[in-house]
């Protein structure tokens, strides 16, 4: 039978052509395999429910463990890529209209677009097409000397900022005519902008697409907002914690600590030899993992391929209450309480989600360990015998589990 | 990698020291790490996250040491547990950039980090890195080195891009490390086992260099 050998889709996210060290991507789409904008449009009524379940098999059917890693391609064409992410990631109910999820989606522009004046009000730099890399305030608030000026006076220096206008000279100056600033949320909010500027620049810049200026600004600003709402978040979560008087909150997610544990045990039990190699090597603790867990093997994939796994984990551990939790948080952790997995059809669930619904072991004081805990422990087992023969020190066990 | 030139030195190696690479991101700790251990620079490394790792052997005088050295984000939500990081490290280097003074500045703080999760007898190093760039400079030479003497701090200006001085920082810190083990060993000769050691950690310290140089690679 003929086969498709499929189309890279490396086109999609252009790589500057004088990046050499890049890993190679294996992902490629494939007609009849890969979910396509056409059938992912049949996908939905003609008044807009989604038929979610199918979708998501489309998207992960046949990717068990290492399999994935061998990639069946199958995952999402990029150009529908934002659309089903909008849905994997939790952001509407599939059981939902095209007009209801028109009215979300304009008042959520409308709630970033406050939140990022609010941002701007406290540091003008937000959404000006400008950024910074270097600290704006000191720990206990004093406003460090504006880098702006600083550009002004020693063009060496001015790297600390990135322009996308070079001709804005009232606004440059005013930049950072902050006071001293006195509310610790505040400051620590601003201590971080820096940081997510340092991130900006350094982080992803094989792409074509952070060439542009503009492009890293928005990235920027994005961050930065996300940085504001989650230091307010926090607040909320401490009183709430401290009203209810019990641990709901903090267990919603599970720490790197445990996680880190958890891939230690499932290695002890899964490849023993390999656990003791490890462990003799020094890396007992398992911390070489951590960046694995943390950018979900951003470091170890291509972009295009990040982005594939990344689909195939949301679509297996997809919750179809997740929506719950962005447009009401109370009722979602009342629902986690009582009656979760009563309410939801299992048809609706991801794979992962749904194995773990079953296993009973679902209620408030148990989230489900992520996936990506499991995808290390098969990434290091399949990996084994290299591991053995070869590594010789953690260094060489960080480069092997490249998968 | 060699392997078997490799095999052959962890047969013979007689200690196995850990080292920690610390400071405000961006100041150039990976690049000092790869210059030092592989020879190489990337003017387009990206932010670490968490930890990795490197390896350099080198000889101090009769004795043939592997430095495992601990390379860390300098940024907080990429540091993961930071008390892990300095869990049995004999030596620190502490860095900042001289081309930017908040890196300076925050040196006192990754020194209070130090103090509390690292041991007492741990050769710190502190590292004015990027020296190459010196028409950018923001920290003085003097104001470096002032404070590392207050501090008694090891000092050193470097630069990975230039190759300048980096093979000195970190033979200076293995070297001083070297000193206080085998000082140590012949206190113990000295003394018989237990006396004069407040916490037994100097046993522990040991007890680790013994324990983890022993091949166990072999198991397959």
């Amino acid at each position: 039978m003929w086969r498709d050998p499929g189309v890279s889709a490396d086109s999609f996210y252009e790589i500057r052509p004088e990046c050499t060290d890049v890993p190679i991507s294996r992902f490629k789409i494939k007609a009849g395999k890969t979910l396509s904008a056409r059938k992912w449009h049949a996908a939905f009524t003609p008044e807009g429910y989604l038929d979610i379940g199918k979708t998501l098999s489309r998207i992960y059917r046949g990717c068990h463990g290492e399999l994935w890693l061998a990639g069946k391609h199958k995952g999402v064409h990029p150009s529908i890529r934002g659309e089903v992410w909008e849905f994997l990631l939790g952001c509407y109910d599939p059981k939902s209209t095209f007009e209801e999820r028109d009215q979300i989606r304009h008042r959520r522009r409308m709630q970033y677009a406050t939140l990022k004046e609010e941002c701007r009000q406290l540091f003008p730099l937000i959404g000006s097409g400008r950024f910074v890399t270097a600290p704006v305030v000191t720990e206990d608030g004093h406003p460090i000397q504006d880098p702006l000026v600083l550009k002004e006076t020693n063009s060496a220096k001015g790297l600390d900022v990135h322009h996308q206008d070079n001709n804005n000279h009232s606004s440059r100056i005013a930049t950072n005519s902050l006071q001293k600033v006195t509310d610790k949320i505040v400051v620590q909010w601003l201590l971080t902008l820096h940081q997510i500027g340092l991130d900006v620049v350094r982080t992803d810049r094989t792409l074509v697409f952070y060439e542009k200026q503009e492009n890293l600004s928005k990235l920027w600003d994005v961050l930065a907002v996300y940085a504001w709402v989650e230091s307010q978040f926090l607040i909320i979560s401490v009183l709430e914690f401290v009203k209810r008087g019990n641990f709901r909150c903090t267990e919603s997610s599970v720490g790197v600590t445990s996680q880190l544990n958890v891939l230690a045990s499932v290695t002890q039990v899964i490849d023993p030899k390999l656990h003791n190699h490890l462990d003799n090597l020094g890396g007992g603790d398992y911390l070489f993992a951590f960046r694995m867990l943390m950018v979900l093997f951003r470091r170890e994939f291509s972009f295009c391929d990040s982005l594939y796994l990344w689909e195939m984990m949301w679509a297996l551990e997809y919750d179809p209450d997740l929506f719950l939790m962005y447009e009401m948080p109370e009722s979602a952790s009342e629902k986690a309480v009582g009656s979760k997995g009563k309410s939801k059809s299992i048809r609706q669930c991801g794979k992962y989600e749904r194995e773990f619904l079953k296993s009973g072991s679902k209620n408030a004081s148990q989230a489900p360990l992520p996936i990506s805990v499991f995808l290390v422990a098969s990434v290091l087992k399949d990996k084994s015998s290299k591991l053995l023969q070869e590594a010789r020190g953690l260094d060489d066990v960080v480069k092997a589990k490249k998968p | 990698m060699d392997v078997a030139a490799d095999d052959a030195f962890d047969e013979q190696c007689d200690y196995l020291f850990k080292a920690v690479l610390i400071g405000d991101s961006g100041v150039g700790k990976t690049n000092l790490i790869s210059r030092f251990a592989k020879d190489e620079f990337r003017l387009d490394s990206k932010p670490t996250i968490g930890v990795e790792f490197a390896y350099r052997n080198i000889k101090v005088i009769d004795k043939l040491i592997k430095t495992q050295i601990w390379d860390t984000a300098g940024q907080e939500r990429f540091r993961a547990i930071t008390s892990s990081y300095y869990r049995g490290a004999l030596g620190a280097m502490l860095v900042y950039d001289i081309t930017k003074r908040a890196t300076f500045v925050n040196v006192r703080k990754w020194l209070r980090e130090l103090r509390e999760f690292g041991g007492d007898d741990m050769v710190v190093v502190l590292v004015g890195n990027k020296s190459d760039l010196a028409q950018s400079r923001e920290v003085e030479k003097e104001e470096g080195k002032g404070y590392a003497e207050t501090e008694r701090l090891c000092f050193m200006e470097t630069s990975a891009l230039q190759n300048q001085n980096v093979e000195e920082a970190f033979l200076e810190m293995i070297t001083k490390i070297h000193d206080i083990i085998s000082h140590k060993s012949l206190e113990t000769k000295i003394n018989g086992t237990s006396l004069n050691l407040p916490s037994g950690k100097e046993i522990h310290i040991a007890d680790e260099v013994t324990a983890t140089k022993q091949p166990n690679y072999c198991c397959s």
